[in-house]
């Protein structure tokens, strides 16, 4: 698909109001179907630097795929030195200073495709794709949009894509106020880098003298099963899937655990943690922002629950204050 | 255990935990009431603490004469730490600065007759040349925790410069290593967060851009 001709769409004559929302569909859709093929597919090596506020985090990263299977590696430059390898859905974390490794399957990754199917139109239901002109990130031309959010329950974002193909070099967070809440770009991309899958596949399988940390096994599960419903939706959220955590993660009862259940409007994602009341632990409301992500925790009846999610607060409080036991 | 470390939060702050504070010796929920008592007695516990360093400086210098931090000199810097912070973290800044500052403290000098300084013989904690580095850094790195930690705890920002207000630091907080510092979390939302990491990505920008940032940015304190 031709991204000249996405961009091109706002200043061409104006269709009939049905057929211009299907097209504003699709050009969001196509969009972001782009700039997904492209991430997957380019292998590149590249420096990738995460700010808010006073903090900068940055990591080396290696990306390569072959046919249908995608790898990276990610390399910590700050902090706690880890050494993530993605493989498809499984994620493998080792962390060198306690010579402990942790592997994962995450369904987040590798569902894209199906994602934008069981959204539809949703996204530009939500969300406005404006061109923004050209730039040069880490040595390449880019092309700039923004996904301004057409309420103000949502996050913005801003794109910096790799003109030839479509990979993003660099997304800025945006709040209600168009101000830059998180940047995470490469300060140095080399694109087309000679990454070899079965090297990193090989360094991913070395876990001798790692001590490999159980991950507990996640119980699939329904927020309605578990006796919660969401009695006022909010507005392009969709529930998308509940888990329950299984006895013993540290030491605590099944009961205890948290259960999470996650929504998502395509673009961001809200965790609803809820938990029985512990007054010991539970003795504050409290709330916190770290770039993108917010939380907050409160008591509801005799539960505890904690919102997390890339959303503004106010969101945060539209679910915490919607959520209720089931009658 | 010291038995004269606080027990509650509305102990009072004594010598004792100064000089259990400043030699490193607290940790986890001491540090925290410790620091919370700090805040309490902002003042005396400024007081303590120079006077604290001054008595271990006497005993670890050369007789010949001893340079002391001017008291006023040390207050705008205190001030400059504790001015409005806008973001949660804020240690690394603070550290950096602290680096030119230890610097201007050699030309304030005054001199302090050993024999006028009574206190007990503490060990020595630091007995190289960079001790007066580690004042100041110490010193910048308890500002800056306290800071993070009332920030985190949920409670508006200061009202005034250098006076922090009460603030009641929550039990099961943990003290985290994280790139800006010793910081405080709360060890549950920090699970809770990595969980969300983990399972709530559903996003069109998590490949790669979401995993990426998360995998950048995790730094949970987990070693």
């Amino acid at each position: 698909m031709n991204f000249v001709a996405a961009e091109a769409l706002p200043a061409a004559a104006i269709p009939t109001a049905p057929a211009a929302l299907a097209l504003e569909a699709t050009s969001i859709n196509e969009w972001l179907m782009r700039m997904q093929e492209a991430s997957r597919k380019r292998a590149y090596i590249g420096t990738y630097v995460v700010t808010f506020g006073g903090n900068m985090s940055s990591a080396k990263i290696w990306h390569v795929c072959e046919g249908d299977q995608q790898m990276e590696r990610v390399e910590t430059l700050t902090g706690a030195p880890r050494s993530i390898f993605r493989h498809n859905d499984r994620v493998v974390t080792f962390m060198p200073e306690s010579k402990v490794v942790r592997s994962e399957k995450r369904e987040s990754l590798g569902m894209f495709p199906d994602l934008l199917q069981s959204t539809d139109g949703r996204i530009a239901d939500y969300y406005k794709l404006k061109p923004e002109g050209v730039d040069r990130v880490a040595g390449v031309a880019v092309n700039v949009v923004v996904l301004a959010p057409k309420d103000s329950m949502r996050f913005g974002y801003r794109v910096w894509t790799e003109q030839k193909q479509g990979l993003v070099v660099k997304l800025q967070t945006l709040d209600t106020d168009g101000k830059v809440l998180e940047q995470a770009a490469f300060s140095e991309l080399q694109l087309d880098a000679p990454v070899r899958m079965d090297k990193l596949l090989h360094m991913m399988g070395k876990t001798d003298g790692y001590k490999l940390e159980q991950q507990p096994v996640l119980v699939k599960t329904t927020a309605s099963a578990e006796g919660w419903v969401l009695k006022a939706p909010v507005a392009g959220f969709k529930p998308m899937s509940c888990y329950k955590r299984p006895a013993g993660a540290s030491g605590s009862a099944a009961q205890d655990q948290p259960l999470q259940w996650i929504f998502s409007d395509g673009l961001a994602s809200v965790s609803i943690f809820v938990e029985p009341l512990d007054r010991q632990r539970h003795d504050r409301e409290s709330s916190m922002s770290m770039g993108a992500t917010q939380t907050m925790s409160r008591q509801l009846g005799a539960y505890w629950l904690t919102v997390v999610g890339e959303v503004p607060m106010a969101t945060l409080q539209l679910f915490a204050s919607g959520l209720e036991r089931k009658k | 255990m010291n038995s004269n470390l606080p027990n509650t939060p509305s102990d009072p702050l004594t010598r004792e935990i100064l000089s259990a504070l400043a030699d490193g010796e607290l940790a986890g929920a001491e540090f925290a009431v410790a620091l919370e008592a700090c805040q309490r007695d902002g003042d005396a516990a400024f007081a303590s603490w120079s006077s604290y360093h001054l008595i271990g400086d006497v005993l670890r210098s050369p007789a010949s004469g001893l340079r002391v931090a001017d008291a006023q000199f040390l207050a705008r810097f205190n001030q400059r730490l504790n001015s409005p912070l806008s973001q949660p973290f804020g240690g690394q800044a603070y550290a950096q600065d602290s680096k030119a500052y230890s610097a201007d403290l050699e030309p304030v000098a005054q001199k302090i007759q050993p024999a006028m300084v009574s206190g007990p013989d503490r060990r020595a904690a630091s007995n190289d040349g960079s001790f007066r580095w580690k004042l100041v850094a110490g010193f910048a790195s308890l500002a800056a925790v306290t800071s993070v930690a009332w920030n985190i705890s949920g409670l508006s920002s200061p009202a005034s410069t250098g006076q922090l207000a009460q603030a009641q630091l929550p039990l099961q907080q943990v003290l985290v290593a994280s790139p800006q510092g010793p910081v405080l979390r709360d060890a549950r939302l920090e699970e809770l967060l990595a969980a969300h990491r983990q399972l709530g990505g559903r996003s069109a920008l998590q490949e790669p851009s979401g995993f990426l940032r998360n995998a950048t940015f995790e730094n949970d304190g987990r070693r």
